[in-house]
């Protein structure tokens, strides 16, 4: 019935890791994101399915794009930490999106882990790029396709090179102790330790 | 009035002992999206019972007369009419077909001095038609934005009041019920009333919008109440308050930590139904796994039971199910992870005034009736 997360599993290498520090965090992130933008391309056209699944879908994807600008300053510790504790890197997620969306369009072979080559603790947070932001918008998708958006990013500002900073407490929506990551996250972990 | 369904004895599903009595509908293993059942109705005395499909077939069912050499089975319905609302358009502009899907049937109640009907088939606007005049109807609520770019709400469900003809209400995809009385103005754009429960924080989520979009509203039959139905949990609301609802029975919580697969297959989006039995002591709306729900208001008991072939042997009785939740699965109990996403019960249907009820199951339609002491 975990359709959805079995078949993103299905996708990575067999024998990878599941890190479940800002990674995995990040990576679930990824996973709705990617849900939700494949959803508002297949909902267009002639054919779209009703008129309240795409106002919902699209409220959906405005609250992630919200969510990814509220992520506060970066610098994760170095240890692993519990789920809920560490704070978000935006840029890193910015830039595991849009490493394996380049790699998904070259039709390469999917990475391993999108997020494990990032060193998340040692990350810069610079702003997020608007026009990045902007893809997350669906007004965009109709108009062009995905890869012409995202190859006119400029990237490099992302993988980048350390500089560390106290840590904060977290206060995004991803973060905060109690919410909904604690159980929705728990539960991935379950299918995952479980399997 | 006689029959379980009235005043004084326990109406509440648990009191009862279902038992199946009928079904409808071919057994094939592939269904035709035509042939998916999309409404289920009874009329106000409960003679007749209509389905509508995708296709755009009606089929009125009959009571039989009471069968005296039958006494335990209370009257069968058969077909008594089938016909095609409308045959398939195709829209030569567009190249575009036009679906003939039959979204809802609503029976004329007997004793209405309106005569007025709603149609709300667009997501965008509420029309008001009279029954007298066929070729034109009076839109009444209108939420279409200038650009509709801004467009971050939509109607999902309406209904007239069952006593007050000037009132009706209508659901949104945001979980908010208004309440609009026709006399106010021309336009009810301005709500009376306006139902919204507060948001529970700890359970914020990316998906709290669409599991709180309400799929189906009903009035009770005393016009008192109105029950909301949204992803996993079935509200009633005292009309008289409007900050939060007066019960509130959880329908499939289990289903809380899927969201996000839910999301990913589509199955969020689903729009189930629910309804009230004739004394307004009961509510039942249905699940996934053809299985369907109970909730008795009185005893505060709920059960779930199926509509599937192999429980339908003629007045066998419905075993209650249970869904194992986590640890140990009990013999009987169906895990989370097995339940069958495909077999939805979205359309249900009870009596008026006994306790019938029909159950609608992709393409099959259950009738169950509760033992005869």
């Amino acid at each position: 019935m975990v359709g959805g997360l079995k078949r993103k599993r299905s996708d990575l290498e067999e024998d990878e890791k599941w890190d479940w520090g800002p990674a995995g965090l990040r990576s679930y992130q990824q996973a709705l994101l990617r849900i939700s933008l494949d959803k508002v391309q297949r909902s267009l056209g002639p054919r779209a399915p009703s008129l309240r699944r795409h106002v919902l879908i699209q409220n959906t994807l405005q609250q992630l794009q919200a969510a990814l600008c509220l992520a506060p300053a970066p610098a994760l510790p170095p240890e692993p930490l519990f789920l809920g504790e560490e704070d978000f890197s935006l840029s890193a997620t910015i830039g595991s999106i849009l490493r394996e969306l380049e790699t998904s369009m070259d039709e390469t072979e999917t990475p391993q882990n999108p997020v494990a080559p990032v060193s998340p603790q040692n990350e810069v947070l610079p702003q997020p790029d608007p026009v990045f932001l902007e893809a997350l918008s669906s007004q965009y998708l109709g108009d062009s396709g995905l890869d012409d958006f995202f190859l006119d990013i400029d990237t490099s500002t992302v993988e980048k090179e350390p500089a560390l900073a106290a840590p904060e407490p977290p206060h995004s929506l991803f973060c905060a102790p109690g919410s909904w990551e604690w159980n929705e996250l728990d539960h991935i972990m379950e299918i995952i330790l479980g399997s | 009035m006689a029959g379980a369904g009235g005043g004084g004895c326990p109406a509440g599903g648990n009191d009862l002992q279902w038992c199946f009595s009928q079904v409808k509908g071919a057994i094939d293993e592939d269904v035709a999206e035509a042939d998916i059942i999309s409404t289920v109705e009874f009329n106000y005395s409960g003679d007749l019972l209509a389905t509508g499909d995708k296709g755009g077939r009606v089929v009125i069912f009959q009571r039989e007369q009471e069968n005296k050499s039958r006494p335990h089975s209370r009257g069968e319905y058969n077909v008594y009419s089938t016909f095609q609302s409308h045959e398939p358009e195709f829209d030569y502009l567009k190249s575009l077909e036009i679906e003939e899907k039959i979204n809802k049937i609503r029976w004329l109640p007997q004793q209405n001095a309106a005569h007025f009907l709603l149609s709300t088939n667009d997501d965008l606007r509420i029309n008001l038609w009279h029954l007298e005049i066929t070729d034109r109807s009076f839109n009444i609520v209108d939420i279409k934005p200038a650009n509709m770019e801004e467009l971050t709400e939509v109607i999902t469900a309406a209904e007239f009041h069952p006593r007050q003809c000037n009132v009706f209400v209508y659901s949104s995809s945001k979980g908010t019920v208004r309440l609009c009385d026709m006399r106010s103005s021309a336009l009810c754009d301005r709500h009376s009333k306006f139902f919204e429960e507060p948001e529970d924080p700890s359970s914020r989520s990316f998906f709290s919008e669409i599991i709180s979009s309400i799929s189906d509203v009903k009035f009770s039959h005393s016009g008192r109440y109105m029950m909301t139905r949204d992803y996993l949990s079935v509200k009633v609301w005292d009309l008289n308050m409007e900050s939060r609802p007066v019960e509130t029975h959880q329908v499939h919580e289990y289903l809380r930590s899927k969201l996000c697969s839910l999301y990913e297959n589509d199955c969020i989006f689903d729009k189930f139904e629910c309804c009230w039995n004739g004394s307004d002591s009961a509510i039942m709306t249905g699940s996934y796994n053809n299985f369907f729900r109970m909730f008795d208001r009185n005893t505060r008991r709920d059960v779930t039971l199926e509509a599937s072939r192999e429980n339908s042997k003629p007045r066998a009785s419905l075993k209650p199910r249970k869904v194992c939740t986590g640890g140990k699965r009990k013999k009987d109990e169906i895990s989370v992870d097995s339940l069958d996403f495909n077999k939805k019960i979205l359309h249900t249907a009870w009596h008026p005034a006994e306790n019938i009820i029909a159950v609608a199951a992709t393409n099959n339609l259950y009738i169950f009736q509760d033992r005869i002491n």
